[in-house]
């Protein structure tokens, strides 16, 4: 049992309004974990601050006693960068959720951090506009932890990252400064770009209370299509159509039908196809008048073997359904062990080849269901646990097993986590991404902005 | 066997609509749909047609180019075998003239069962199967959830307060589909190039030699709904039964 120094907690009930801390069992256990099912929460107290100020006073007192702060988002993550398994703090910003009015000329909106990230997409669709940041887990998920983990999607391929659309943020740092870097800037040429420090850092550089969001207008009318293909080379054949086309992709996303079976047993969707295939392609496009013509010429060659077009916004809604659920689904019809890797685009191929060697070697006759951002270069691996295996048992293998597919990553030069993070569930492979010497950076600038180690300790490195 | 049925666009539900300026009809970037009841009858033709060698099916529709794109692409595409457009201005037709050209179609087509949504999603109305069954003097089953066709008749289970209604009717027929007599399929890639290609008639509504073409409702105009009352927190339960009294008349 972790116990917080008494000193700290009775300046916190001096200090803070009545409902600023909780201790409550369900609070506890709620707020000390995050979408991962693989550490036990134990945090000692969440607190919930509804402003900047507050922020930065609890940090401040934080750092003077040395008790560890979990900045805790929507608790989506996937790395558990947001768990708090050792007696932390978590700092939940979910009373944080303020956003201004859309500013339309500047096409900009400055918001909370706690703000939902489909919420900030319907305040600024009333105007038009939209945030691209876009991915299933939308509805919980905050700016906040979307900025800290500079999330990805399914729009990256159109839009790229959560990098290119935060032009401004307000940070704390450990000891309780408050640094406003870049405001609503889209130019800001001084120096080094401070802000970018902390967009992915997970919590470990500082907490951040608000951001300034770039928006865009929303697309025009989009058309939803999903093929069926024979092989992952199938897919990637399509791509680099696509690539060609003359269309503008929103999302080039594909599963296996391992993937499409689990969605369809978790969720009442009707199956898009007559008869299954390998390996599906979900692409959505801007509406134009080529499509037609581009479709006809897959048939002519052979590139596909079946699709089908969404007649309507509800058939576009239920085949993304199909993609968007995945996740999900694999998680309530059994237990999976996710990775989340990326290749260059065009070292794909060659990858996988070598990857199956190394599923049946590891894996044989396993279920493996894989998924992913195909356009991106980035796959979801996520191996499911066989019914009759015992969870510790599963997990060690799991373990094992990874090392040899990130000792493939690493000589296809991809990444061990291409857009979940590290946290820390995956800190023992970050070695074969990143080299001694950045890793020697890394350690540097977090002493610089948060000598105690206060802020999330344990998370990316120890 | 012949099945006609129906391929009618409706405005999509979740669209915002806006009322022309003559009060009269919808105006603005209105996405349509096909009709999801006619989804419903399209696909019960398609599993009557996959189950009975020789049936030969045909999706009619009554509107403009837009209408014909949904014909091609509604019905066509997911398998029905041609498409018939009936030109008209949607905005100036009622269901009893509806009903009235699928009459004048089926003297052309003589179908053995026509199947229709049960209504359309946007005007709601109700009202073409069974007037069309009256005009041509047919036995209807209208909210169908279940047809099973056998030999000289049709065996359909009904949706009605309270319980299932199992009725026989002799063909020719008209029958009206329910959301769950099935689930539509989706419109196939290679379905909707083949759709280009297969037999479509356009129509004018003279071609059909109809005795009234009368039109016998007008709308005389549309109106949106009121807006909902922004809700008040009450701070007891003395002012919420007081409000519920003075405000609400409810008690
Ligand atoms: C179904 C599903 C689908 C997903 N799909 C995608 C996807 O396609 N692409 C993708 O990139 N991710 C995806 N994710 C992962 C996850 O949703 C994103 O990483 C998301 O951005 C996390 O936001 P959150 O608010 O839930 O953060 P949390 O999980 O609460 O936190 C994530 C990390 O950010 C830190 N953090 C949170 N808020 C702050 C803050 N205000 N200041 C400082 N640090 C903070 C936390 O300490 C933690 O390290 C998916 C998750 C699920 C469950």
């Amino acid at each position: 049992m972790h116990t917080l120094p008494d000193a700290f907690l009775a300046a916190i009930a001096r200090g803070f309004p009545d409902d600023f801390a909780s201790t409550d069992a369900d609070d506890l256990r709620t707020y000390g974990r995050d979408w991962t099912r693989v550490f036990e929460a134990a945090p000692s107290l969440i607190v919930f601050p509804r402003t900047t100020d507050e922020v930065s006073r609890l940090l401040a007192l934080a750092n003077q006693h040395r008790v560890a702060v979990v900045p805790s988002g929507g608790r989506t993550g996937l790395a558990a960068g947001a768990v708090a398994c050792r007696g932390e703090v978590v700092l939940s910003l979910s009373r944080m959720r303020h956003m201004a009015p859309v500013d339309v000329s500047g096409g900009t909106v400055r918001v909370q951090a706690g703000a939902i990230t489909e919420v900030v997409h319907q305040h600024a669709g009333e105007h038009d506009m939209t945030w691209p940041v876009d991915f299933a887990s939308k509805g919980s998920s905050q700016i906040g932890g979307n900025i800290a983990t500079n999330a990805g999607g399914v729009k990256v391929i159109r839009y790229g990252l959560t990098r290119q659309w935060v032009l401004g943020l307000e940070v704390v740092l450990a000891d309780g400064r408050v640094l406003e870097l870049g405001g609503a800037l889209e130019k800001n040429n001084t120096g080094i770009d401070l802000r970018q420090l902390f967009i992915g850092s997970e919590g470990i550089l500082g907490v951040i209370t608000e951001a300034t969001l770039k928006l865009t207008r929303n697309p025009g009318k989009l058309d939803v299509l999903l093929f069926a293909v024979d092989d992952l080379a199938g897919v990637l054949r399509l791509f680099r159509e696509v690539r060609r086309a003359p269309l503008v992709p929103m999302a080039y996303e594909f599963f296996t039908d391992v993937c499409l079976r689990r969605v369809l047993q978790h969720r009442t969707l009707r199956a898009p196809f007559a008869a299954p295939s390998s390996h599906y392609v979900l692409l959505e496009v801007e509406r134009g008048d080529k499509l037609d013509d581009w479709i006809a010429s897959l048939f002519d060659r052979e590139l596909v073997r079946d699709g089908v077009l969404a007649q309507s916004p509800q058939e576009a809604a239920d085949l993304w359904s199909l993609r968007e659920g995945i996740s999900e689904s694999l998680s309530a019809t059994g237990m999976p062990h996710k990775n989340d890797i990326s290749l260059p685009v065009a070292a794909l191929e060659a990858f996988t080849s070598r990857l199956d060697a190394v599923f049946q070697a590891r894996y044989p006759g396993w279920e493996i269901a894989v998924f992913g951002h195909v356009g991106d270069g980035n796959l979801h691996i996520n191996v499911m646990k066989p019914d009759d295996m015992a969870k510790a048992a599963f997990l060690a293998h799991a373990k094992e097993a990874d090392r040899d597919m990130f000792a493939l990553v690493a000589e296809h030069h991809g990444s061990i986590s291409a857009e979940h993070g590290i946290g820390l569930l995956k800190k023992a492979a970050l070695p074969y991404t990143r080299t001694a010497d950045e890793i020697a950076i890394m350690r540097a600038m977090k002493a610089v902005l948060d000598p105690n180690g206060i802020l999330n300790p344990g998370k990316i490195f120890d | 066997m012949k099945i006609l049925v129906s391929a009618k666009r409706v405005s999509d539900p979740n669209a915002k609509l806006a009322i022309a300026k003559d009060g009269k009809w919808i105006e603005g970037d209105v996405e349509y749909i096909l009709n999801p009841f006619c989804e419903n009858a399209i696909e019960c033709a398609l599993q009557i047609a996959e189950a009975n060698e020789g049936t030969e099916t045909v999706a009619i529709g009554i509107g403009d180019d837009e209408t014909a794109r949904f014909i091609r692409q509604g019905a066509l595409a997911r398998g029905i075998d041609r498409g018939i457009l009936v030109s008209a201005e949607e905005a100036s037709i009622d269901s009893d003239l509806i009903a009235r050209i699928y009459q004048g179609v089926v003297h052309r087509e003589k179908p053995d069962i026509v199947l229709l949504g049960k209504q359309a999603i946007d005007g709601d109305s109700n009202q073409v199967g069974q007037l069309l069954a009256e005009y041509l003097g047919w036995p209807q089953a209208t909210f169908a959830s279940k047809v099973e066709v056998s030999g000289n008749k049709a065996i359909v289970t009904r949706e009605v307060d309270g319980g299932l209604e199992t009725l026989e009717v002799s063909l020719p027929c008209v029958i009206t589909a329910d959301l769950r007599l099935n689930e539509p399929r989706f419109a196939s890639l290679a379905g909707i190039m083949k759709a280009k290609k297969k037999p479509f008639d356009e129509l004018e509504i003279d071609d059909l030699d109809l005795e009234d073409t009368d039109t016998k409702v007008q709308i005389v105009g549309l109106s949106t709904p009121s807006g909902r009352k922004a809700g008040v927190i009450v701070k007891d339960v003395t002012e919420l039964v007081q409000k519920l009294r003075s405000e609400a008349r409810a008690i």
